[in-house]
Protein backbone atom coordinates (compact mmCIF):
# COMPACT_ATOMS: atom_id res chain seq x y z
CA UNK A 1 0.00 0.00 0.00
CA UNK A 2 1.03 3.20 -0.89
CA UNK A 3 1.70 6.35 1.87
CA UNK A 4 -1.26 8.79 2.25
CA UNK A 5 -0.14 12.45 2.58
CA UNK A 6 -2.61 14.14 4.54
CA UNK A 7 -2.81 18.31 4.68
CA UNK A 8 -4.76 19.66 7.68
CA UNK A 9 -5.50 23.31 8.25
CA UNK A 10 -8.00 24.53 10.97
CA UNK A 11 -9.11 28.25 11.91
CA UNK A 12 -9.05 29.97 8.45
CA UNK A 13 -11.88 32.59 9.38
CA UNK A 14 -12.26 33.17 6.08
CA UNK A 15 -14.20 36.69 5.38
CA UNK A 16 -14.54 39.12 2.42
CA UNK A 17 -11.41 41.06 3.77
CA UNK A 18 -9.29 37.47 3.09
CA UNK A 19 -11.12 37.00 -0.19
CA UNK A 20 -8.17 35.28 -2.49
CA UNK A 21 -5.55 35.60 0.17
CA UNK A 22 -6.02 31.46 1.21
CA UNK A 23 -6.11 30.11 -2.13
CA UNK A 24 -3.12 32.00 -3.30
CA UNK A 25 -1.07 29.97 -0.05
CA UNK A 26 -2.26 26.78 -1.51
CA UNK A 27 -1.87 26.40 -5.30
CA UNK A 28 -0.05 23.74 -5.97
CA UNK A 29 -1.03 21.41 -2.79
CA UNK A 30 -1.13 18.23 -5.66
CA UNK A 31 2.34 18.21 -5.32
CA UNK A 32 2.59 17.62 -1.62
CA UNK A 33 -0.62 16.23 -0.62
CA UNK A 34 -3.35 13.25 -1.36
CA UNK A 35 -6.23 14.80 0.19
CA UNK A 36 -7.20 18.42 2.51
CA UNK A 37 -8.93 18.42 5.40
CA UNK A 38 -10.28 21.25 7.07
CA UNK A 39 -11.13 21.44 10.78
CA UNK A 40 -13.73 24.20 11.25
CA UNK A 41 -13.85 27.68 11.88
CA UNK A 42 -14.11 28.27 8.04
CA UNK A 43 -15.44 31.92 8.89
CA UNK A 44 -15.69 34.68 11.61
CA UNK A 45 -19.69 35.28 11.70
CA UNK A 46 -21.17 32.32 9.96
CA UNK A 47 -22.78 34.32 7.57
CA UNK A 48 -23.35 32.98 4.06
CA UNK A 49 -21.36 35.29 2.31
CA UNK A 50 -18.41 34.48 3.93
CA UNK A 51 -19.99 30.81 3.27
CA UNK A 52 -19.33 31.89 0.08
CA UNK A 53 -15.73 32.83 0.06
CA UNK A 54 -14.92 29.20 1.65
CA UNK A 55 -16.63 27.63 -0.92
CA UNK A 56 -14.51 29.70 -3.62
CA UNK A 57 -11.33 29.23 -2.01
CA UNK A 58 -11.57 25.65 -1.64
CA UNK A 59 -13.69 24.40 -4.34
CA UNK A 60 -11.71 23.13 -7.76
CA UNK A 61 -8.83 21.70 -6.26
CA UNK A 62 -7.16 18.95 -8.13
CA UNK A 63 -7.27 16.79 -4.74
CA UNK A 64 -10.38 16.04 -2.40
CA UNK A 65 -11.14 18.30 0.08
CA UNK A 66 -12.75 17.06 3.59
CA UNK A 67 -14.42 19.90 6.19
CA UNK A 68 -16.63 20.24 9.17
CA UNK A 69 -17.35 23.41 10.96
CA UNK A 70 -16.38 25.21 14.10
CA UNK A 71 -18.57 26.81 16.19
CA UNK A 72 -17.92 30.77 14.70
CA UNK A 73 -19.68 28.87 11.32
CA UNK A 74 -22.88 28.45 13.89
CA UNK A 75 -22.95 31.67 15.23
CA UNK A 76 -25.33 33.26 12.38
CA UNK A 77 -27.94 30.30 12.83
CA UNK A 78 -27.28 29.53 8.84
CA UNK A 79 -24.72 26.36 9.92
CA UNK A 80 -26.60 24.10 7.31
CA UNK A 81 -26.92 26.42 4.21
CA UNK A 82 -23.18 26.95 4.67
CA UNK A 83 -22.78 23.02 4.76
CA UNK A 84 -24.94 22.94 1.59
CA UNK A 85 -23.05 25.63 -0.66
CA UNK A 86 -19.58 23.77 0.29
CA UNK A 87 -20.87 20.94 -0.96
CA UNK A 88 -22.40 22.33 -3.50
CA UNK A 89 -19.12 23.25 -4.75
CA UNK A 90 -17.80 20.35 -4.46
CA UNK A 91 -16.21 19.63 -0.45
CA UNK A 92 -17.23 16.76 1.39
CA UNK A 93 -18.57 18.25 4.41
CA UNK A 94 -18.79 15.56 7.67
CA UNK A 95 -21.56 16.70 10.69
CA UNK A 96 -21.56 13.81 12.33
CA UNK A 97 -21.01 11.27 9.90
CA UNK A 98 -18.17 9.33 7.87
CA UNK A 99 -16.76 9.60 4.40
CA UNK A 100 -14.17 7.51 2.07
CA UNK A 101 -12.01 9.00 -0.22
CA UNK A 102 -9.81 6.61 -2.32
CA UNK A 103 -6.23 7.81 -2.95
CA UNK A 104 -4.99 5.16 -5.70
CA UNK A 105 -6.83 2.66 -4.68
CA UNK A 106 -6.10 3.47 -1.07
CA UNK A 107 -9.26 4.31 0.82
CA UNK A 108 -8.87 6.46 3.75
CA UNK A 109 -11.88 7.03 6.05
CA UNK A 110 -12.44 10.21 7.79
CA UNK A 111 -15.38 10.44 10.56
CA UNK A 112 -16.15 13.34 12.74
CA UNK A 113 -17.76 16.77 12.93
CA UNK A 114 -17.83 19.84 14.69
CA UNK A 115 -17.26 18.25 18.18
CA UNK A 116 -18.58 20.29 21.63
CA UNK A 117 -16.65 21.03 25.06
CA UNK A 118 -17.18 19.64 28.67
CA UNK A 119 -13.19 19.37 29.74
CA UNK A 120 -11.08 16.20 30.62
CA UNK A 121 -11.57 13.21 32.57
CA UNK A 122 -11.47 14.10 36.57
CA UNK A 123 -12.35 17.86 36.01
CA UNK A 124 -15.26 17.40 33.64
CA UNK A 125 -18.68 18.74 33.76
CA UNK A 126 -21.36 15.46 34.07
CA UNK A 127 -24.95 15.56 33.24
CA UNK A 128 -26.60 16.64 36.69
CA UNK A 129 -28.27 19.36 38.17
CA UNK A 130 -29.50 22.44 35.91
CA UNK A 131 -31.06 21.79 31.97
CA UNK A 132 -28.66 24.03 31.10
CA UNK A 133 -25.86 21.88 32.19
CA UNK A 134 -27.47 18.79 31.13
CA UNK A 135 -28.06 19.90 27.45
CA UNK A 136 -24.66 21.27 27.29
CA UNK A 137 -22.99 17.89 28.33
CA UNK A 138 -25.70 15.60 26.60
CA UNK A 139 -24.56 17.73 23.38
CA UNK A 140 -21.11 16.17 23.55
CA UNK A 141 -22.24 13.00 24.56
CA UNK A 142 -24.26 12.45 21.49
CA UNK A 143 -22.05 13.74 19.24
CA UNK A 144 -19.17 11.30 20.64
CA UNK A 145 -21.91 8.57 20.24
CA UNK A 146 -22.34 9.31 16.64
CA UNK A 147 -19.00 9.65 15.93
CA UNK A 148 -18.18 5.76 17.41
CA UNK A 149 -20.41 4.36 15.40
CA UNK A 150 -19.66 6.47 11.98
CA UNK A 151 -15.85 5.06 12.92
CA UNK A 152 -17.04 1.68 12.98
CA UNK A 153 -19.00 1.70 9.84
CA UNK A 154 -16.24 3.07 7.72
CA UNK A 155 -14.72 0.70 5.39
CA UNK A 156 -11.17 1.76 5.27
CA UNK A 157 -7.52 0.75 4.82
CA UNK A 158 -6.60 4.21 7.34
CA UNK A 159 -9.07 5.53 9.55
CA UNK A 160 -8.71 9.57 10.47
CA UNK A 161 -11.39 11.62 13.31
CA UNK A 162 -11.38 15.06 12.10
CA UNK A 163 -13.08 17.77 14.84
CA UNK A 164 -13.33 21.34 15.26
CA UNK A 165 -12.95 20.62 19.25
CA UNK A 166 -10.21 19.06 21.19
CA UNK A 167 -10.07 15.47 22.42
CA UNK A 168 -7.03 16.06 24.63
CA UNK A 169 -5.31 18.36 26.84
CA UNK A 170 -2.21 18.17 25.30
CA UNK A 171 -2.86 20.09 22.30
CA UNK A 172 -4.39 23.11 24.63
CA UNK A 173 -1.05 23.88 26.58
CA UNK A 174 -0.94 27.38 26.12
CA UNK A 175 -4.46 28.16 26.38
CA UNK A 176 -5.45 29.52 29.91
CA UNK A 177 -6.91 26.06 31.89
CA UNK A 178 -9.58 27.95 32.88
CA UNK A 179 -11.25 27.65 29.76
CA UNK A 180 -10.59 24.26 28.80
CA UNK A 181 -13.87 22.48 28.90
CA UNK A 182 -14.60 25.15 26.68
CA UNK A 183 -11.91 23.88 24.13
CA UNK A 184 -12.86 20.22 24.12
CA UNK A 185 -13.86 16.77 25.57
CA UNK A 186 -12.45 13.56 27.04
CA UNK A 187 -15.58 12.28 25.12
CA UNK A 188 -14.10 12.72 21.73
CA UNK A 189 -10.90 10.45 22.62
CA UNK A 190 -12.93 8.19 23.94
CA UNK A 191 -14.94 7.25 20.19
CA UNK A 192 -12.16 7.43 18.96
CA UNK A 193 -9.89 5.25 21.21
CA UNK A 194 -13.28 2.66 21.30
CA UNK A 195 -13.10 2.22 17.59
CA UNK A 196 -9.55 2.97 16.73
CA UNK A 197 -8.04 5.55 14.26
CA UNK A 198 -4.85 6.52 12.84
CA UNK A 199 -4.96 9.76 13.12
CA UNK A 200 -7.31 12.66 15.26
CA UNK A 201 -7.36 16.41 13.33
CA UNK A 202 -9.00 19.20 15.73
CA UNK A 203 -8.40 23.19 15.73
CA UNK A 204 -9.98 25.95 17.88
CA UNK A 205 -7.40 26.48 19.99
CA UNK A 206 -5.35 29.02 18.72
CA UNK A 207 -2.75 29.49 21.38
CA UNK A 208 -2.49 25.63 21.93
CA UNK A 209 0.47 22.90 20.74
CA UNK A 210 0.37 21.15 17.87
CA UNK A 211 1.27 17.27 18.89
CA UNK A 212 -0.23 15.33 21.57
CA UNK A 213 -1.97 11.95 22.04
CA UNK A 214 -5.21 10.12 23.23
CA UNK A 215 -5.26 7.80 26.55
CA UNK A 216 -5.55 4.86 23.84
CA UNK A 217 -2.73 6.11 21.62
CA UNK A 218 -3.93 7.93 18.82
CA UNK A 219 -1.66 10.71 17.64
CA UNK A 220 -3.71 13.88 18.19
CA UNK A 221 -2.85 17.50 16.23
CA UNK A 222 -4.21 20.83 16.53
CA UNK A 223 -3.87 22.45 12.99
CA UNK A 224 -5.43 25.56 13.65
CA UNK A 225 -3.35 28.30 11.61
CA UNK A 226 -2.29 30.55 14.10
CA UNK A 227 -0.40 26.78 16.15
CA UNK A 228 0.70 25.64 12.71
CA UNK A 229 1.35 29.27 11.16
CA UNK A 230 1.25 27.62 7.43
CA UNK A 231 -1.21 27.34 5.20
CA UNK A 232 -1.59 23.31 6.30
CA UNK A 233 0.71 20.88 8.10
CA UNK A 234 1.15 17.26 6.01
CA UNK A 235 0.74 14.47 7.91
CA UNK A 236 2.23 10.78 6.06
CA UNK A 237 1.40 7.41 6.73
CA UNK A 238 3.08 5.32 6.47
CA UNK A 239 2.27 2.12 3.82
CA UNK A 240 3.37 -1.02 3.73
CA UNK A 241 6.87 -0.41 2.32
CA UNK A 242 8.24 1.75 5.42
CA UNK B 1 -12.08 54.28 39.24
CA UNK B 2 -13.45 50.88 37.91
CA UNK B 3 -11.46 48.02 39.37
CA UNK B 4 -9.85 46.74 36.13
CA UNK B 5 -10.65 43.25 36.90
CA UNK B 6 -14.05 44.16 35.37
CA UNK B 7 -12.87 46.69 32.45
CA UNK B 8 -10.81 43.62 31.06
CA UNK B 9 -13.56 41.07 31.17
CA UNK B 10 -15.98 43.72 29.66
CA UNK B 11 -12.82 44.02 26.91
CA UNK B 12 -12.69 40.84 26.36
CA UNK B 13 -16.38 40.17 26.02
CA UNK B 14 -16.56 43.08 23.20
CA UNK B 15 -13.82 41.88 21.44
CA UNK B 16 -15.34 38.68 21.02
CA UNK B 17 -19.54 39.71 20.46
CA UNK B 18 -18.76 42.74 18.66
CA UNK B 19 -19.74 41.98 14.91
CA UNK B 20 -16.55 43.92 13.80
CA UNK B 21 -13.95 41.22 15.73
CA UNK B 22 -15.33 38.01 17.10
CA UNK B 23 -12.27 37.23 18.39
CA UNK B 24 -11.70 34.69 20.93
CA UNK B 25 -8.46 34.35 21.61
CA UNK B 26 -7.51 38.20 22.42
CA UNK B 27 -5.76 38.13 25.92
CA UNK B 28 -6.77 41.28 27.50
CA UNK B 29 -4.80 42.93 31.01
CA UNK B 30 -5.27 45.80 32.83
CA UNK B 31 -2.87 47.42 34.67
CA UNK B 32 -4.15 50.75 36.35
CA UNK B 33 -5.39 53.46 33.52
CA UNK B 34 -3.04 50.95 30.79
CA UNK B 35 -5.14 48.42 28.88
CA UNK B 36 -2.77 45.84 26.85
CA UNK B 37 -3.95 43.81 24.13
CA UNK B 38 -1.96 40.41 23.16
CA UNK B 39 -2.64 38.07 20.91
CA UNK B 40 -2.38 36.87 17.21
CA UNK B 41 -4.71 38.28 14.15
CA UNK B 42 -4.77 37.60 10.83
CA UNK B 43 -4.68 40.95 8.88
CA UNK B 44 -4.03 44.78 9.09
CA UNK B 45 -7.34 45.35 9.31
CA UNK B 46 -8.55 43.22 12.15
CA UNK B 47 -6.02 44.03 14.28
CA UNK B 48 -7.01 48.02 13.70
CA UNK B 49 -10.76 46.80 14.51
CA UNK B 50 -9.61 44.99 17.64
CA UNK B 51 -7.84 48.24 18.82
CA UNK B 52 -11.47 50.21 18.24
CA UNK B 53 -13.72 48.17 19.82
CA UNK B 54 -11.48 47.71 22.58
CA UNK B 55 -11.35 51.41 22.90
CA UNK B 56 -14.94 51.96 22.81
CA UNK B 57 -15.00 49.50 25.80
CA UNK B 58 -12.63 50.97 27.95
CA UNK B 59 -13.19 54.92 27.22
CA UNK B 60 -10.27 57.04 29.20
CA UNK B 61 -8.12 54.07 29.07
CA UNK B 62 -4.71 53.91 27.26
CA UNK B 63 -4.88 50.95 25.19
CA UNK B 64 -1.09 49.20 23.83
CA UNK B 65 -2.45 47.06 20.78
CA UNK B 66 0.29 44.56 21.18
CA UNK B 67 -1.13 41.82 18.85
CA UNK B 68 0.86 40.14 16.93
CA UNK B 69 0.21 40.09 12.60
CA UNK B 70 1.00 36.26 12.04
CA UNK B 71 1.28 36.09 8.35
CA UNK B 72 0.56 32.84 6.99
CA UNK B 73 3.44 30.74 5.11
CA UNK B 74 3.08 28.38 2.16
CA UNK B 75 3.20 24.46 3.44
CA UNK B 76 5.49 23.95 6.02
CA UNK B 77 7.38 20.46 6.37
CA UNK B 78 5.88 16.83 6.86
CA UNK B 79 5.68 15.00 9.62
CA UNK B 80 5.58 10.69 9.20
CA UNK B 81 3.64 9.37 11.58
FE1 LIG C 1 -11.11 29.51 15.58
FE1 LIG D 1 -13.38 27.65 17.30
Amino acid sequence: MRELRIAAVADIHLGEDLRGHYRKKIEGIERRADVLLVGGDLTRHGTISEGRVVAEELSGLPIPVVAVLGNHDYHSDHDQEIIDLLRDAGIVVLDDEGAVVSVDGVRLGIAGGKGFGGGFAGKCASEFGEPETKAFVRHTKEIAERWRRALKDLDADHKIVLSHYSPVKDTLMGEPPEIYPFLGSYMLAEAADAEGADLFIHGHAHAGTEKGVTPGGIRVRNVALPVIKHAYTVYCLNGDDC
Amino acid sequence: METPHYVAARVQRALAEDERTTELGIRVDVRGEEVYLRGQVSCDERRRQIENVAREAAPGLRVHNETTLVEVREAGEEEHL
